[in-house]
Parts: C-alpha cells; sequence; structure tokens
C-alpha cells in the first residue's frame, strides 16, 4: 500500500513479507527440476504478470524493476509465439480471466496441455472508467506490448495517469499541461500513440518524478485567474502573497471570486501568515478552473 | 597494504558496532549508504529515514598503541525529508541513495548526499570558540541600547565545548525526473555528475539553478524502453572521462570532449553470454548494480547479481577477471525472482592499493577476493562474532552433498539479512560494512 505522509521518528516496522524471506527458499521449481520446460516457463509468466501488476503498488516503485520484468515478459510472449508458428495453431481465447490463469500451473495430476497458453489481452481504444471494469473484450493483433499494457491497466495503476474522475477532460486539455505528470512539458507522454502502446508508455511515464510541487508556484499567477477581478487590490499586497494561502477559517464561503486572495487586505495589516496549501484548497482551485 | 588471504598472514578482527540491537528493526533506521571521506578519518552513514550520520576517528592514543583508533559519533543531521505529491499521492523517500565527500579545501568538511530526486552539498564544520563582549548586544542575545554605550571593548574569543555544525550550503533540485541512482564527484574537484534511471546530468558545484544533460537514454515512446541506467561514475584522474553501466549487463564510457551530448559512447563494454547458462533470468542476473573505478583508474569493477568483474579499460570485450560471490545461488533463481531478491542492488568496492576487492551477500555474509593470491574469503558481520578484536572466522556454505560442521546449508541463509553497502578506508585495512541497521566496523589484526 502506499505510505502517505509518514511523519519524522515514527518506527516502522519492516513488513511481514520480508519476514517470510527469513525462512529460507521455498523454491517453485527450483526445487522441482524435472519440472517441464513449458511449465516453468508458464509459471515465470505468471509471476512475472502479478510483479507487474503489483509494481506501481509497491512501496518503492522502481522503473528499472519495471524494465527488467517486461523484458522477461517480452522474452518469454517472444518464444511461446515463435513456438506457436512452429506447431498447429493455438485457439486465441478472448478469456477475461486470462491474467489470473494457472497461477497454479502444476499440483500434481495432468500437466497442462502444450503448447501452454497464452493470455491475449487487447488494448483498449480510449481510457475511461467504463472500460477499466471490462477488461478485454476485443481480440488483439498487437502482440506483446498490449498485452503487457492491458495486464498492466487490470491492476488500476492507470489510476494514476489519467485525470481524476471528476475531470475526463484533461486529459485532451492542452493548456491544462501544467497539471500533467510529466516535468518536461514538451515531451509528448503518448498522447498521441494508440491506446495499447500509450500504457506501456504510461507504466515507465509513472515512474517520472513530478516536480508538481512547484508548479502553483512557478506559473505566474496572472494566468490562472486572469478572469478574476483583482482590480480592488494593491499590486504590492497581490504579489506579497503569492507563495501563501490564506487559512481557511478567514475564507468567506460561497464566492464566486479567488477564495485565497479575498484577505489579501487583512493580511497585509495584520502581517503576512504562512499557510500550507492543503489538499483542500487544491480541489476547490481545481473546481474553478474546470467550472470556468 | 596486505590482501585479504585467509591464511596465516592476515587476519579480520572486529572492532566496533554502531546501531540498535534489538531485533525490531525500524525501517527507518536501515542504512542505505556508506562512505570512508579521502582520509579515513570520517565515515558518513545514509539511512532510510533520510538522516546522515557522521563518525570520526579519534587520534591514535598512546595508551593503547595496538589498537587503532575508533570511530564515533561526530554528527547527525536530516539531510532529506519525505515530500509528498498531492496531486499524484505519490511519495518521493527520503531514503539517502548515495553519499560522496568532497575533497577538504579548509577546516570544514564538505558531502553530497542524494535522495530520488534532490542533491544536496552539505558543510561541515567545528566550533570551538565563540566571540563573548559584543557592543551592541548582551550576552543573552538581547540588543543594547545604542545610547547607553558608554565605552567600547573588543570583542574576545573564548573557548567553548566543540560544536559540530551541518548546513545545507547548495540545494540541487529539479534536474531528474526519474529516481536519482548515482553521484560521482569529478577530478576537477568544481563539477560532478548525478544520474537517473534515462539520464545523467553533469553539475558545477556551484550552480544550482541548472545542469548539463549529457546522457539521455529516454526512446521518444516509452513503449520501446528496454534498458535503463543502473549506475555512474567519473574517472579519478581524467576529468572528461565518466562511465555508466546498464540494466542490461553492459558499460558505456564517454568523453565529455567529444559532444556536449555523450549519448555515443567511446567505448562499450560487454562481456558475450555463455549460451549453456541462459535461463529465463540471465538478463536480470546481468544488470550491473555498482560500477567502479580503481584507485589507479586502469582499471573498473562492476558487481552482477552472481559475480564482480574488473575490467581493464583497454579491453571492452570481456573482463580481465571474475569471481562468483555466491554461485550456489544460481539453482535458486527462480525462488529469488519470486521473493524479489533478484533484484537487490549490491555495491562493491576496492582497497585502496587495487589489490583487493571486496562485495556483500546474504545472510550478513559479505567477501573479498585479493587480486593477486586469487584467494578468497566469507565473513559474517553478526553480533555474535563480535567480541572486541575477535578474529573472525571464516566462513563457508555448503552447496551439496555432505554438510561439514561450521558450514550453512544454502537453503538456511536468511535472504533478510542482506549486506548490500561495503565501504574501505582508502589507505588502511578498515572496512565499514553495512547489514540492515547495524554498520560494523573491522580492522585487520594488528600484531
Amino acid at each position: 500500500s502506499l505510505r502517505y505522509m509518514l511523519g519524522r521518528g515514527v518506527k516502522r516496522k519492516l513488513s511481514d513479507y520480508d519476514e517470510s524471506m527469513a525462512a529460507g527458499l521455498p523454491g517453485p521449481f527450483d526445487s522441482s527440476p524435472a519440472l517441464p520446460y513449458p511449465q516453468q516457463r508458464q509459471l515465470v509468466l505468471n509471476m512475472c504478470l502479478r510483479k507487474l501488476q503489483s509494481c506501481c503498488l509497491k512501496v518503492e516503485p522502481s522503473l528499472h524493476r519495471s524494465v527488467l520484468l517486461s523484458n522477461t515478459l517480452r522474452q518469454i510472449q517472444g518464444e511461446m509465439l515463435n513456438e506457436d508458428c512452429n506447431t498447429s495453431p493455438l485457439a486465441v481465447q478472448s478469456d477475461r480471466n486470462a491474467y489470473s490463469v494457472d497461477t497454479s500451473p502444476y499440483i500434481g495430476g495432468n500437466p497442462p496441455a502444450t503448447p501452454a497458453h497464452i493470455p491475449d489481452l487487447p488494448p483498449l481504444p480510449l481510457y475511461s472508467q467504463a472500460e477499466e471494469a471490462n477488461l478485454m473484450t476485443m481480440p488483439s493483433d498487437n502482440g506483446m506490448s498490449s498485452t503487457v499494457s492491458s495486464h498492466v491497466r487490470v491492476s488500476g495503476f492507470m489510476k494514476d495517469m489519467s485525470p481524476p474522475p471528476a475531470f475526463p477532460s484533461w486529459a485532451e486539455n492542452e493548456e491544462l499541461d501544467f497539471f500533467s505528470s510529466s516535468s518536461s512539458s514538451s515531451e509528448d507522454e503518448g498522447n498521441d500513440h494508440p491506446a495499447g502502446s500509450r500504457s506501456l508508455d504510461s507504466l515507465f511515464g509513472s515512474f517520472e518524478i513530478p516536480n508538481s510541487t512547484s508548479y502553483l508556484t512557478d506559473l505566474a499567477f496572472d494566468d490562472i485567474f486572469e478572469d478574476i477581478d483583482t482590480s480592488m487590490y494593491d499590486s504590492s499586497d497581490f504579489t506579497s502573497v503569492l507563495s501563501f494561502t490564506a487559512p481557511r477559517s478567514s475564507v468567506s464561503p460561497s464566492e464566486d471570486s479567488l477564495k485565497p486572495f479575498s484577505t489579501c487586505s487583512s493580511l497585509s495589516t495584520n502581517g503576512i501568515q504562512i499557510c500550507v496549501t492543503d489538499l483542500n484548497d487544491l480541489d476547490h482551485i481545481m473546481e474553478i478552473l474546470v467550472e470556468s | 597494504m596486505a590482501g585479504v588471504g585467509g591464511g596465516n598472514d592476515f587476519q579480520w578482527c572486529f572492532s566496533q558496532v554502531k546501531g540498535a540491537i534489538d531485533e525490531d528493526v525500524a525501517e527507518a533506521d536501515i542504512i542505505s549508504t556508506v562512505e570512508f571521506n579521502y582520509s579515513g578519518d570520517l565515515l558518513a552513514t545514509g539511512d532510510k529515514g533520510g538522516r546522515v550520520v557522521i563518525f570520526q576517528r579519534e587520534q591514535e592514543s598512546k595508551n593503547r598503541p595496538h589498537s587503532r583508533g575508533e570511530y564515533n559519533v561526530y554528527s547527525t543531521f536530516q539531510s532529506h525529508e519525505p515530500e509528498f505529491d498531492y496531486l499524484k499521492s505519490l511519495e518521493i523517500e527520503e531514503k539517502i541513495n548515495k553519499i560522496r565527500w568532497l575533497p577538504q579545501q579548509n577546516a570544514a568538511h564538505s558531502l553530497l548526499s542524494t535522495n530520488d530526486k534532490t542533491i544536496k552539498l552539505w558543510k561541515i564544520s567545528e566550533r570551538d570558540k565563540k566571540a563573548e563582549g559584543y557592543n551592541l548586544k548582551e550576552e543573552d542575545g538581547r540588543l543594547r541600547d545604542p545610547f547607553r554605550i558608554t565605552s567600547l571593548r573588543v570583542p574576545v574569543l573564548q573557548p567553548m565545548d566543540l560544536m559540530v555544525e551541518a548546513s545545507p550550503r547548495r540545494i540541487f533540485a529539479n534536474a531528474h525526473t526519474y529516481h536519482i541512482n548515482s553521484i560521482s564527484v569529478n577530478s576537477d574537484h568544481e563539477t560532478y555528475l548525478s544520474a537517473d534511471d534515462l539520464r545523467i546530468n553533469l553539475w558545477h558545484l556551484e550552480i544550482t539553478d541548472r545542469s548539463f544533460n549529457i546522457v539521455d537514454i529516454k526512446p521518444a515512446n516509452m513503449e520501446e524502453l528496454t534498458e535503463v541506467i543502473t549506475a555512474a561514475e567519473c574517472h579519478p584522474n581524467q576529468c572528461n572521462v565518466f562511465v555508466y553501466s546498464s540494466s542490461k549487463g553492459t558499460i558505456r564510457l564517454c568523453d565529455m570532449r567529444a559532444a556536449a551530448l555523450c549519448d555515443r559512447h567511446t567505448k562499450f563494454f560487454e562481456e558475450p553470454e555463455d549460451p549453456s547458462s541462459r535461463s529465463f533470468f540471465s538478463e536480470i542476473i546481468s544488470s550491473i548494480s555498482d560500477v567502479k573505478f580503481s584507485h589507479s583508474g586502469r582499471y573498473m569493477m562492476t558487481r552482477d547479481y552472481l559475480s564482480v568483474k574488473v575490467w581493464d579499460l583497454n579491453m571492452e570485450n570481456r573482463p580481465v577477471e571474475t569471481y562468483q560471490v555466491h554461485e550456489y545461488l544460481r539453482s535458486k533463481l527462480c525462488s529469488l525472482y519470486e521473493n524479489d531478491c533478484i533484484f537487490d542492488k549490491f555495491e562493491c568496492c576496492w582497497n585502496g592499493t587495487d589489490s583487493a576487492i571486496m562485495t556483500g551477500s546474504y545472510n550478513n555474509f559479505f567477501r573479498m577476493f585479493d587480486r593477486n593470491t586469487r584467494r578468497d574469503i566469507t565473513l559474517e558481520a553478526s553480533r555474535e562474532s563480535s567480541k572486541p578484536r575477535g578474529i573472525l572466522k571464516p566462513r563457508k556454505v555448503c552447496t551439496g552433498g555432505k554438510r561439514k560442521k561450521d558450514e550453512i546449508s544454502v537453503d538456511s541463509l536468511d535472504f533478510n539479512k542482506k549486506i548490500l553497502h561495503t565501504a574501505w578506508h582508502p589507505k588502511e585495512n578498515v572496512i565499514a560494512v553495512a547489514a540492515t541497521n547495524n554498520l560494523y566496523i573491522f580492522q585487520d589484526k594488528m600484531n
């Protein structure tokens, strides 16, 4: 689970997951070397998919790890596809739960038939909340990249890259570029790529460290709030509170204009109060922007 | 400097251990980097909680001629704080990824410390005198009324208890989109490089608002990304040369005189893969986790998951020496992949004369290789073998067959106890080994 603002001095224990490693190596197929190669490969493939899906949920997401996992995935799938080309055609199944198949590939009994099942997961043309629930509805011929990308999408990881549900138009709104996750706004993070390839793009793109904490202070306030009448405020007061937000208690509700600046004049007489912009203020600013 | 061999001529002894003893380890206390300064008198550690602790070696006293100076805490400070991005609901970790000392130019000491995003230059200075007898303020700091002053005096310096202060002098921020994995001070002592997963930047130590991007391997289409930068280092003598390693097991040497953007390497080091040992995990275990130049600048050493390789800079097609760190893990790769240990990033280091190299392993074992005698030794950093000046007993892992006494079998290894960070004193046989939240200091036996 994501860690949120842990205070300094709070002792956090190592997770139980780590403790399980102290018990030694259980050995999925290390201890049963008799496992046939296709089953070994399927086992590794399944682990790879699970890890890719969960990589965004880890406390320390790592681009390095994701690249290694996706390379392994590509390698295995490439092998499997090559084998299928050489053997009888594999019935491609459009299976909603394909990604969860074969989590226990070989439990005594009969081994699964070879060639092993290839999860076939198509890309989705446009990201939307509805389609996130319907994972695989269309056949795909886009091979490995879409498979990887769709698996990644399954985990809900894509949420980080998409606009919040309340503002679905952000992805297309170029003017709000400064709210994008990329610090280099000149680079196009796959906005004009097919949706299937966009998600791998997004997988790797999510590892960018945002500099969004500085966005609001870097921008000229005039640009954001140009539709708000600020003529009544002295310009010197205005610039002196550029980085600050008034405390909520002094904000008058149901005001159409920019609330944080409604107490400009009082701030200048009472001295500058430095307040931290909290999440609620940002939400409010976003609401104003979208409604205007 | 002597080598490392397990023979009669050389032995390692326990010297000190720092850190809490209790079994419940607070995650913030996990040591994430260890580094000696140029003289070896200072030893810095960084941890996951964003703190830096600097130890200073006490002067060797005449009372105890058989013991080298001990390292005691010199300064502790919070280098980085966690940051939180509200828009993406992501935390930027405060964990110190690397510390690199700057050459000492005056009485103060300086170091660079970095987390995933921001590099900071810290100045550590001592204060053992204070001025007393100011004209315009009282001793407690209150201002004196200028009109009441009838005579002037010259402030006098009085001795005081030693105070060590750490202050951030430069903050190099907002230049990295991806997680910073390396920093390296250049031999010109004016510039340094910082590397993240896809880019390397060159900074001037005095200038914080911009840096030069000298390597950029980010593809236009991120879907095509198959390789990331894992480590980078400046050459110890030639200020125009640096190397960076990749997740595909390759090393590129670049010359900054050739072009502003060093995307085309000058040299490319890669060992051809052995087809007989190919597995699903071949690429993952070939990923280089650390690269270090020798002090001479003629060799470099790389660490991948199972081995350490020494490369001659003049030979690109294969390493000149390969040392197996824990080859017995090769048959356990699937399990290590399942529990994510296969992604552990071990570091490696040279001794001061480049005659020996050291790297860590699991179960709190660490390994040392003597390049001249070709002998190697496995030692353990544990409380049990920590008697003052007690000689460390070599350890051995039983790989098959009958387990001898004192050997440990592969399945009994504790993979939670990993030694990722080690450091070797630049001039003496003193080593610092970070075992989770404890720092062990070992030294050679003095007769």
